[in-house]
């Protein structure tokens, strides 16, 4: 094992010695709101502190992800990315008011992914405490318009104008702890639309019911025959519709997500449930839609991959069992331009998506730990072979 | 009435945003500063402002020299969680034991005399959900950069916090608009330029403190304003903008003892500084009425208006600061 992951645990005391302004961070970031499409005051922190760190560079790219670029020794060698998304599941008009208590900070976002910029914003000074310096330049990127409907157009923009090569990119999720992703699958996520006509005259009780209609676009779905191999699957994630318990619901929506390890069998997939909706629009005489809001491709690295093992190693060396699933994360479009990426979780947590949201203070030093352990792996050369 | 007040002693927190410049001031000044957060059950809001003040002023630019936490016997975990983030924990009662105790957020303030060190004190609610590091050195800034200027009070937009998280975007100085400002106008027009003469967040130097008596109740703010006011002149006193503020919504009645406090401090201090002459002695009770079943039912709250006279005139105060 090499001598750097061997000190991982060493460095997890030093990491916590500054936990004040680690939290810190977390705090200015977190309380700061910033829905998807409206992250621009969470993006002046993000630059304002870094600024305040004295990172070398604080700029934005032509899509405004905030970044900072620590200067490396090497000017030669291409810069080492680390990323975290800047956007949260939460509206504006909400007080994002965390808790912070002895073991623990809650508030909305917190998980997802406010620990995940504040401790990216917090690299600078952990890399000082640990008197670490680098060969390439680490390129610390706030994405911005990543989540739902924004379909990662930040990460996409940022990759799709810098300069190539990249040598490798370590992406940042607030959990769990463990998480090691190295693939993707393919993903399209819809939202199938039904609107039955409101024309004056026509008799309530004849109208077509919008959730009903619905219904059988669910019940045609689960008659769709799914291949074992590649895995795939359909997941009936949302629906909404109606007014009230006696009104015969006009307007309803399904929202559903296909996916599977290979692109080809989301493509048939879709295709099949675009056939459904018009088959049904046909017969129903409704107004049904199938609206493409997100989309990704399968991409990933083998699991043999120098960076997948040497990210594993890090893991274990910080007692940390690494755990793998496919993700729907900024790492897709990171594999998709061939720089090889893995995205890792920085703590335990609950209650992600509610304003009580809630996340372990203490094993996050191991978290920011093992970002330490990959970038230097990888500003040693693992990924360049 | 003096206009130019407001123009001149008006500040906002980016005016004193070069940390590193306060720092150099304070060392050429050869003083230190302490903030105090007065608390009675802020487990939620405590350990950040802590944290915040302490890695920003504390580790990272040496503004402040000591965090102080005076409780008036909180019930929930808020000293402990204190200790952990590392502030100094103090229990009021235990502060100068041989003075009959008294429970309120002047009390609290009164004592932090006694025990900090600093020769700067920054005053902050404990409750502030959005705590930020500008909030103490914005009221530190004028005091440090301007050498008339002895006390610093803070103003904001305020937004109140209500249900189910959301914000209501104007509101609060309630009892500000329909008490304090009548008040100040008929009787004090200048102190009308102070934005929020309620505000809980205020700084200035101990020499300043320790010359004034301090009510033990909600009466704190105003008294304090009016007796700097009296004793040094408009001009010892700045405002500062710290953009925003989000606190917690008090219903109408908690408001009403808050009103009845502040009035009974403002005639009695009119008293004292030979303004009025009051004829009656004030009744101590506010009563208010709640509808159970069908029947008003009188509720009295006993709200005496201790006050603590200046702590320089207390004996161990005057032998720990100087000697005599």
């Amino acid at each position: 094992m090499d001598l750097y992951v061997r000190k991982l645990p060493e460095m997890v005391d030093e990491i916590r010695s500054i936990r004040e302004t680690i939290i810190t961070n977390i705090l200015l970031i977190g309380q700061t709101p910033a829905p998807t499409f409206k992250e621009k005051r969470r993006t002046t922190v993000f630059m304002d502190r870094l600024a305040e760190f004295q990172v070398d560079e604080c700029t934005t790219d032509s899509y405004r992800n905030p970044i900072g670029i620590i200067r490396g020794k090497n000017p030669d060698n291409p810069p080492i990315f680390v990323s975290a998304h800047l956007d949260t599941f939460f509206t504006r008009d909400m007080v994002y008011n965390y808790t912070v208590a002895e073991k623990t900070i809650t508030g909305p976002g917190i998980m997802d992914n406010s620990v995940g910029v504040g401790v990216l914003i917090s690299l600078p000074l952990i890399f000082q405490r640990l008197n670490l310096t680098f060969e390439s330049d680490i390129v610390l990127a706030g994405t911005i318009q990543s989540i739902g409907r924004a379909n990662l157009r930040g990460v996409r923009h940022l990759l799709k104008t810098w300069k190539k090569p990249i040598r490798a990119a370590v992406c940042i999720e607030g959990g769990e702890l463990g998480r090691l992703n190295y693939f993707s699958d393919g993903m399209i996520r819809a939202e199938v639309e039904c609107h039955t006509s409101r024309k004056s005259g026509s008799l309530h009780k004849h109208l077509p019911n919008a959730i009903l209609v619905l219904n059988e676009v669910i019940n045609e779905i689960l008659k769709i025959r799914m291949p074992q191999r590649p895995r795939s699957k359909i997941v009936i994630g949302t629906i909404d519709g109606g007014v009230n318990h006696g009104a015969i619901a006009c307007d309803a929506t399904l929202g559903l997500e296909i996916r599977s390890h290979q692109d080809r069998i989301v493509k048939e997939l879709h295709h099949d449930i675009k056939d459904i909706i018009e088959g049904i629009r046909h017969e129903h005489r409704v107004d049904l839609t199938l609206n493409t809001i997100s989309n990704l491709n399968a991409n990933r690295l083998p699991y043999n991959h120098p960076l997948v093992k040497c990210s594993a190693d890090v893991l274990k060396s910080l007692g940390i069992e690494p755990v793998s699933e496919p993700t729907e994360s900024a790492l897709s479009i990171f594999l998709s331009h061939k720089v090889p990426a893995v995205t890792i979780g920085l703590t335990n947590g609950y209650n992600y998506y509610e304003e009580d949201a809630t996340m372990e203070i203490e094993p996050m030093f191991k978290g920011i730990a093992q970002i330490i352990g990959i970038i230097t792996a990888i500003d040693n050369g693992v990924c360049d072979a | 009435m003096r206009n130019t007040w407001l123009t001149e002693n008006t500040f906002h927190y980016s005016d004193f945003q070069d940390l590193a410049r306060l720092v150099d001031e304070k060392q050429r000044k050869k003083i230190k500063i302490s903030l105090c957060l007065p608390t009675l059950n802020e487990e939620k809001t405590i350990a950040k402002e802590i944290l915040i003040m302490k890695s920003e002023l504390m580790t990272r630019y040496h503004l402040l020299d000591e965090i102080v936490v005076i409780d008036s016997g909180s019930t929930d975990n808020t000293r402990a969680i204190a200790r952990t983030y590392g502030a100094d924990v103090y229990e009021a009662n235990n502060i100068l034991p041989n003075l009959e105790a008294f429970k309120g957020k002047g009390e609290n303030l009164w004592k932090a005399l006694h025990i900090t060190e600093g020769d700067i004190l920054v005053y902050l609610d404990a409750d502030i959900k959005n705590i930020h590091h500008r909030f103490a050195y914005g009221l530190i800034g004028p005091l440090l950069l301007n050498d008339n200027i002895r006390y610093t009070k803070a103003f904001y937009d305020r937004p109140i916090a209500i249900r189910k998280n959301k914000i209501r975007p104007t509101g609060g100085g309630r009892v500000t608009e329909l008490v304090v400002r009548p008040l100040f106008s008929l009787f004090f027009p200048d102190l009308t330029q102070l934005i929020q003469p309620l505000s809980g967040e205020y700084a200035g130097y101990r020499e300043v403190f320790e010359q004034i008596p301090f009510p033990i109740g909600y009466g704190v703010e105003t008294s304090m304003i009016m007796d700097i006011y009296a004793k040094w002149g408009l001009d010892v006193i700045a405002q500062v903008d710290l953009d925003r503020r989000i606190h917690r919504n008090q219903d109408t009645k908690a408001l009403g003892k808050m009103a009845f406090v502040i009035l009974k401090t403002f005639i009695n201090r009119k008293s004292q500084l030979g303004l009025i002459d009051l004829k009656e002695k004030m009744f101590g009770d506010i009563i208010q009425y709640n509808l159970v079943k069908n029947t008003y039912k009188a509720e009295k709250t006993r709200l005496e208006g201790h006050e603590r006279p200046p702590i320089i005139d207390i004996p161990e105060y005057r032998k720990k600061f100087y000697g005599t």
